[in-house]
């Protein structure tokens, strides 16, 4: 029977314990809040500039221009936005098993810790590992994106896809691999945004739209850009309210975990301190007993 | 008799500015500014950083600073994109001017200490678009 001191003890280090996943779930909670309201309010945008490149690509007999046309694919080039930080459940081991199936020509770039270490220990082909703060601004995405299609523009990598965790909802969060460039099949990209934001499909007249300035190759590289670095940045706060939010059940499954050891061990220490109580009183009682 | 109207929005990476029914619109593109009304043909054209002039269903006249980007007119529907918007009878010239000023030496500076081409791509964006809020801010006067 362990002393009832003992058991105090572990009382108190599984009370501090709760205590600090309790504040970890609560802090995930309203990041998540954050990081899903931030990620919805860009659809609007990804939306028309998808319909601006779709018209423009519309007025040409064949696009020449680099974006939309399929090379050979030699090197895939693979963004996987990873977390920095662990204990988050299963999430970032759902997202490297996605991996296990792409072929090791494929060239990676990294973003987060836990991304570049499962990559450089499974001798993936890293390119770069990028970091990005807590609340990325478009502006921390753009080097990112200007590091992939100088790679694309280079031929080191022959498209763009990225990996990342779409969220769902609060208890699911699933790894995802997109492809965004080259940007060949603009009817799948289009209804493939569409899916992706729950909306209809807009029913747009396919009406041929004028279209009033010259140079339009530049342009289109110019939106294609533009796309690239609208659809990361909205991946990548995706991402993070997964991250969030398998964080906030992960922790809300071990401050559970913890108000049950603590039942536990509370009714091992009453029965404890009973026990004892009763050895005492049969001590006194037998002493007195024998007086 | 019912008016003639024309959905303008204006969206940014971070949002859908404007929305309204309006009644016309007089957009700054590249080959200068065109009136939108009700009915128009189907465009496409780049934007240049300056003021959306609007008049809205009651004739009032409200005055948006844009930055670059593109408009897209089909469907009754007037899209603007563009990295960013205001409507500038909300602010105050103050804060204008400090903008500017800010914007402007923050150019300067990245000219003279050779920053990245894009970075200063950004500063001389964000300088114009200051630049146009303060030209809209006049107008609404």
């Amino acid at each position: 029977m362990p002393n009832t001191r003992d058991i105090r003890n572990r009382i108190k280090g599984v009370k501090s314990t709760r205590q600090i996943t309790r504040a970890m779930q609560m802090v995930a909670t309203s990041k998540m809040k954050k990081a899903q309201d931030e990620a919805k309010t860009g659809r609007p945008y990804a939306l028309i500039l998808a319909d601006i490149i779709v018209s423009i690509a519309d007025e040409f007999e064949e696009i020449t221009q680099s974006y939309f046309v399929q090379k050979p694919i030699k090197h895939r080039g693979i963004l996987v936005i990873g977390t920095d930080k662990g204990l988050c459940g299963a999430l970032n081991g759902n997202l490297f098993r996605k991996l296990n199936d792409v072929e090791n020509s494929a060239k990676f770039i990294a973003v987060g810790k836990r991304a570049s270490q499962f990559l450089s220990r499974t001798k993936r082909d890293l390119l770069a590992d990028f970091s990005l703060p807590d609340k990325p601004t478009f502006q921390d995405v753009r080097k990112i994106v200007d590091f992939l299609l100088r790679s694309y523009d280079e031929g080191t990598i022959d498209t763009i896809e990225i990996l990342y965790t779409g969220f769902i909802n609060t208890l699911r969060q699933e790894p995802e691999l997109l492809r965004l460039l080259p940007l060949n099949d603009l009817d799948s990209m289009t209804q493939k945004l569409h899916e992706r934001f729950g909306e209809p499909e807009h029913t747009a007249p396919k009406d041929n739209r004028e279209i009033l300035f010259e140079n339009r190759d530049a342009v289109l590289s110019e939106l294609a850009g533009l796309y690239l670095k609208q659809e990361i940045f909205q991946l990548v706060l995706e991402s993070q309210a997964s991250e969030h939010s398998a964080r906030m059940v992960a922790m809300k499954t071990a401050t559970d975990n913890a108000g049950n050891l603590i039942d536990d061990l509370t009714l091992q220490y009453n029965r404890a301190r009973q026990a004892a109580i009763t050895q005492e009183i049969l001590e006194i009682s037998a002493a007195s007993f024998t007086n | 008799m019912a008016k003639s109207l024309i959905r303008l929005e204006i969206v940014t990476p971070g949002g859908v500015v404007y929305s309204e029914e309006v009644e016309h619109a007089v957009i700054p593109t590249a080959n200068g500014k065109i009136d939108i009304l009700q009915h128009h043909a189907p465009l496409i054209d780049r934007l240049v950083p300056a003021d959306v002039k609007v008049v809205d269903r009651d004739k009032k006249v409200d005055y948006l600073a844009i930055g670059s980007g593109f408009v897209e007119v089909y469907a009754e529907k007037i899209y603007i994109i563009t990295d960013q918007a205001i409507l500038v009878n909300e602010d105050d010239d103050a804060e204008i001017e400090e903008a500017i000023k800010r914007a402007e030496e923050a150019l300067e500076k990245g000219k003279n200490s050779n920053f990245d081409e894009a970075q200063l791509q950004v500063l001389e964006a964000a300088a114009k678009f200051e630049q146009a809020r303060k030209l809209a801010k006049g107008k609404t006067r």
